[in-house]
Parts: C-alpha cells; sequence; structure tokens
C-alpha cells in the first residue's frame, strides 16, 4: 500500500498547513470525462467526500459523452468562475494541452486526473499506471489460461472501448507487452468499438465465431468488459474463454460472480476524484504537490474479491473516508 | 423491361444487396453460415429491426422520431430498475411499454395538436429522455435484473433466439397494419399529400398521434429486450440508435418526404448493416473502413431506388 501511505501523508502534511480560515464560498471544479459513465460518477463521489471535510462546493461538471471540444468549453467556462482549483480528466491529451496550460497561467491551479494532457503546466497529475494495467491484465489472462488447460498458450484477442482515447492506448500498449512475455500466447486480433456494451457484447461473439479456440480476450474499459462478459455468459463459455477487463461496475461485478470474467482490473477512481479535490485546494493555498502520483491498479479476481481491501474498491457506497487506513 | 421495374417493390433492391452480401461471405468466410453465427447475427438485429420499424411509421408520414435511442435508454432504465426492486417482470415490462406510449402521445400532439416541426420536437426528446434515464440511474449502470429477465434473450423455441421471434412478432403486426387497416392506409396518405389527406377528412391528428406512439412504443419494447441481452440497464446505452433506424428504413425503401417504406424492407436494412458489422470482424476489415463502407451504401441503395422512383414517376 504504498502509494496510499504517499497519498496518505502528504495530506496529513497539507491539512496541517491549515492557514486562512476555510471560507464556505470556497469551490473547486471537478471536470470529468463524460458524465454518463459510472466510473466518472465514482471520482465524483470521491470529490463531494473530500469536499464536505475541507468545507468546500464541488463543481461536477463535464460532457455527458467523451467530446474534446466540448470539454474546452466547459473548462473555460469554469475557469471564468475563477474558483480555487480545478481538478480535471483530458478527454484528449494533445486538445486538451494548450487550454489547461492558459488555465494555469492565469493563476487558477490545476490537477490532472486519470488521463495526461500535453503540457506540463499543472500542479498535480494523478492516475493509474494505465501500462501497468495492461501488462496486470496479461499477467491475468495468462494466469486464468494455465488454470484452465494447464499450460499458458494459445490464441488471444482485445477489445479496445473507442479510438484515440491515450488511457485506453496505454492500456493496450500494456496489454500487447505484457502477452510477448510468453511465448506461446498468439495475438490474433483487436477490434474497436464505439464504447457502448451491446457493441461489445457483438464483437465478443463475432472474434469468438472468427477463432473458435480462442482463449482469451482483454476488454480495456468497463463498457467493454460488461459487453464481453454478457456475450460469454450468453454463451455459456465462461469455463472456456478466459476474460479480463478494466475497471468493475455493476455489470462486471455480477459476471466475475457467474464465472463469465475471469479478473478485473480495478483503478480507484474514487482516490483520484477525493486526492484531487484535496490536492487542489492544497495547492490554492499555496503547497508545492508532487508532479506525478500513481494511485494504483488492483487485480480482482472471483478468488479474491471477498477481501476486505477491495471492499471500498468495488463498490464505492461501501468506501470508507480514511485513506490513511488500508482503504 | 420499363414495366417490369415499375412493378419492383422498394425493398428490391435492399434485400438484392443483402442477399448478395450474405453470399459472398458465405463463401469468404467459413464461419459465417454457421448455426451459432447466424443466431449471433438474428440477435444481434432484432433489437435494431424494432426499433427501425417503429421509426418508420413516422417517417411514413413524412415525420421522424430522432427520439427512440434515448427512449430505448430511458425506458430501458426504467424496466431495469423495476425488476432490480423486485418487481416481477410482467409489470415492469408493461411500466416500461406504457411509458414508452406516454412519450409518443407526447410527441404526437406536440407535432400534431401544437403544429411543432417534429425534427425539433423529437430533438427535444432525445436530450430529455436521456437525461431522465440520467436522473433515474444516477449516471450508474443498473444490475441485479431478475434472472428470468435475462434468460428471454438467451432462450431459442425452435431452434431459433427469441429475440429473432420477437422481431418477426413485431414485424407482422406493423405489416398487418400498414397494409389491412385504413389507419395503415391513412399513414401513407398523409405521407404522400397531408393537405389532401385532410381536406378528404381524414383525422391527421389521430393518425400523427399512431404513428409516434408505435415508433416510441417499440423503442420501449427494444429497451425491455436490450436488458434482457446485456442483464444491466446503462443510462448511455442505445447511443444514436435513432440514425441507425433511420437508415435502416431509408436503405429499405422509405423515403424522408413520405408516403413510402414497408416494415420488411426497414429489418432487412437493418439486418444489412448487422451483417456488414458481422463480415467485417470475421474479414478482419478494419472497422474505420466498414463506417465509411455503410454510408456509402446507404447513399447508393438510396440513389438506385430514387432512379427507379423517378422512373414510375416519369411514365
Amino acid at each position: 500500500m504504498n502509494r496510499k501511505s504517499v497519498i496518505a501523508a502528504s495530506v496529513a502534511v497539507f491539512s496541517l498547513m491549515a492557514a486562512p480560515a476555510v471560507r464556505a464560498e470556497d469551490h473547486i471544479a471537478v471536470i470529468v470525462k463524460a458524465t454518463t459513465s459510472e466510473y466518472w460518477q465514482w471520482v465524483f463521489k470521491g470529490a463531494e467526500a473530500a469536499g464536505k471535510q475541507l468545507n468546500v462546493k464541488v463543481d461536477e461538471l463535464g460532457t455527458p459523452k467523451d467530446d474534446a471540444a466540448g470539454q474546452i468549453s466547459v473548462l473555460e467556462t469554469a475557469a471564468g468562475a475563477k474558483p480555487a482549483a480545478i481538478v480535471i480528466s483530458p478527454t484528449v491529451a494533445e486538445a486538451l494541452g494548450d487550454p489547461i496550460a492558459a488555465v494555469t497561467a492565469a493563476g487558477t491551479p490545476v490537477i490532472v486526473i486519470d488521463s495526461g494532457a500535453k503540457t506540463d503546466k499543472f500542479a498535480s497529475f494523478l492516475t493509474t499506471n494505465n501500462e501497468a494495467g495492461g501488462r496486470a491484465a496479461a499477467d491475468a489472462l495468462a494466469a486464468c489460461i494455465k488454470e484452465r488447460s494447464g499450460k499458458v498458450a494459445g490464441k488471444v484477442a482485445y477489445i479496445t472501448a473507442m479510438a484515440g482515447h491515450e488511457s485506453l492506448d496505454s492500456r493496450d500498449k500494456g496489454f500487447v507487452e505484457g502477452v510477448k512475455a510468453y511465448p506461446d500466447l498468439k495475438m490474433v486480433g483487436n477490434r474497436v468499438a464505439n464504447n457502448e456494451e451491446a457493441e461489445g457484447m457483438s464483437l465478443t461473439a463475432d472474434m469468438l465465431t472468427k477463432d473458435s479456440d480462442l482463449a482469451g480476450i482483454f476488454a480495456d474499459n468497463a463498457q467493454m468488459g460488461t459487453g464481453a462478459g454478457a456475450s460469454i455468459q450468453e454463451q455459456k463459455l465462461g469455463s472456456k474463454v478466459c476474460v479480463v477487463a478494466f475497471d468493475s461496475d455493476s455489470g462486471e461485478l455480477e459476471h466475475l460472480k457467474d464465472g463469465s470474467i475471469y479478473g478485473l482490473v480495478i483503478q480507484d477512481p474514487f482516490m483520484m476524484g477525493f486526492a484531487g479535490i484535496w490536492y487542489g485546494y492544497a495547492a490554492a493555498h499555496g503547497a508545492r504537490l508532487p508532479k506525478n502520483v500513481d494511485t494504483g491498479v488492483g487485480v480482482v479476481t472471483k478468488a479474491n474479491m471477498g477481501d476486505p481491501t477491495f471492499a471500498g474498491l468495488l463498490d464505492v457506497t461501501k468506501r470508507k473516508l480514511a485513506p490513511f487506513i488500508g482503504n | 423491361m420499363r414495366s417490369l421495374l415499375r412493378q419492383l417493390p422498394v425493398e428490391t433492391y435492399v434485400v438484392s444487396f443483402t442477399v448478395a452480401l450474405w453470399i459472398v461471405l458465405s463463401i469468404s468466410a467459413p464461419s459465417f453460415l454457421t448455426q451459432s453465427n447466424v443466431s449471433n447475427i438474428m440477435r444481434q438485429t432484432s433489437i435494431a429491426a424494432i426499433v427501425a420499424a417503429g421509426v418508420l411509421c413516422t417517417i411514413i408520414i413524412a415525420g421522424i422520431d430522432l427520439s427512440v435511442g434515448s427512449v430505448v435508454a430511458f425506458c430501458g432504465v426504467l424496466f431495469a430498475q423495476l425488476s432490480a426492486n423486485g418487481i416481477d417482470w410482467p409489470a415492469a415490462v408493461i411500466a416500461a411499454l406504457l411509458a414508452g406510449l406516454i412519450v409518443g402521445l407526447l410527441n404526437g400532439l406536440a407535432i400534431g395538436a401544437l403544429g411543432i416541426p417534429p425534427f425539433i420536437v423529437t430533438l427535444a426528446g432525445l436530450q430529455v429522455y436521456r437525461g431522465l434515464a440520467l436522473l433515474m440511474s444516477g449516471g450508474m449502470t443498473v444490475s441485479g435484473v431478475s434472472p428470468n429477465v435475462k434468460l428471454f434473450a438467451r432462450g431459442t423455441a425452435i431452434g431459433l433466439p427469441n429475440l429473432f421471434w420477437a422481431m418477426l412478432a413485431v414485424g407482422l403486426v406493423i405489416h398487418y397494419l400498414q397494409r389491412y387497416t385504413r389507419t395503415g392506409r391513412y399513414l401513407y396518405a398523409i405521407g404522400s399529400n397531408a393537405e389532401a389527406a385532410r381536406r378528404q377528412g381524414i383525422d391527421t391528428l389521430r393518425i400523427t398521434i399512431v404513428a409516434y406512439v408505435i415508433s416510441s412504443g417499440l423503442a420501449a419494447l427494444a429497451g425491455v429486450l436490450l436488458v434482457s441481452r446485456l442483464s444491466i440497464a446503462s443510462p448511455s446505452m442505445a447511443n444514436a440508435y435513432e440514425l441507425q433506424a433511420i437508415a435502416a428504413a431509408v436503405v429499405g425503401g422509405a423515403s424522408l418526404f413520405g408516403g413510402r417504406g414497408t416494415v420488411l424492407g426497414a429489418m432487412v436494412g437493418a439486418l444489412l448493416f448487422t451483417t456488414m458489422g458481422n463480415g467485417a470482424v470475421l474479414l478482419n476489415v478494419d472497422p474505420f473502413w466498414e463506417m465509411v463502407l455503410e454510408g456509402l451504401l446507404i447513399a447508393l441503395v438510396v440513389y438506385i431506388d430514387n432512379l427507379q422512383k423517378r422512373r414510375q414517376m416519369g411514365t
């Protein structure tokens, strides 16, 4: 739990730099990629929790679906309202680079979460190491294949939720690199979807039709994971085909329980929102922050999903507020 | 030859294209014409086909329904939440369908009685119902749906998927309505010439309401079936379904100017697009090229179809 201790320690230190009495009208804006996604709702919940602790109003903003141009408008509008800080997850790294630099130059500290932006003019960057997550997925897939067939050999494929997203590209890159470490695993294909569960479901079924001996599939986000799990469950291939997916929304958890998904690579969106607000507040009061913070990934399987360390990560309503202990 | 061409039904082109595509895929992809792949295609097409059949009714009266995608999500979320809270599936289905019917009624009244253009009314609906779906679900996926619900989409009857039977049932009902009832004939009459129909004494308001109620009602049904298929409801699901449905109806022979179009054409149109998607995976075609091809296909089929229509009108 090293990175958690780092975050915990830094939050503790910054909270000692109390300084000016908290003004109730302090507000911090949180701008996510897509408000219609459960993952980002968890970020908001974390942000709300921090806002309550700090007595800061949290403005939950973002476009309904991934839309870089829309997000730039939201950012500019939010910056115009002169908040204490802005926490943002850039939809597209290159597009949001200059706007974020402009906001920082105008005096509002920016905390970047989850995905990078093409600039270094921000106060801190809290994210999952997506590439490491992709590699962890490859290892989990290999472990599953070994469990089922005794050796790590066979065809694997992956589904990309949508094109051109830095976090998804990193996860895919990590997965492909991770698979290379297993000489007998053959990568047979990659399909790109439109970030809809139904499309993920169709693609999984079609990929299995194309390669009926497919041993493993990696789905690089929650929507694809839910879709892939639904397809595996429909065809009752849970014990034959290994599926590893990113994130853990409720659909994926159901499939983890019924065996259609073998493992989930989970991030910590609650912490990104929570620490994002704390860091933003700290930056607004003059603190110097670490430039990069890794919020970590975990791999959950049916075997270890009951582990108390995962409870708050899998179900945001069970999340305990203390970053200082466990979860 | 000209008289033969004149007599060709509107669905000719979409059916020919689809049959041709199936033949090509059967030859070039060995796993295409297998029972499991054909079943998959049937399941994948059913929901889109049902939405297309609904939108078709609004297109026939020279209107449009852009809100169907959002209604699928809205009614789907409603259905999933009711089911997850212990309500028996029949009651939940009826509630979802009722919600769809009410949406259609509101659309129909706004368009028929208040005279607001269909594009505007249903565009507003697209936003409103998507927003309601998000509000109801808090932006989160709705899970915990009763197992009975999940079983429907997975099940088969006489070897064919339940979803296929649902699509067939909807197709037959709408076909009967359009061909063999007065309401159906009035739909085409209003679409061909709204003013003439009104002067003939046809109750255009009632027919307009019927068209939009069918459209939203079928979208609600599609929402229920989508939840059954996915075992969850996501407030962001069914994104852009309205555009796919319109494309399917138009490729199937419907004219956006009204007065033309059949449910067979719309459903085969939906099948054509699903087949293209399936073929793209089996043949490893770049999905981005596949999108370009779909767009070109829509343009091509509509162009050929219009050539035939102009020949028909010219004689």
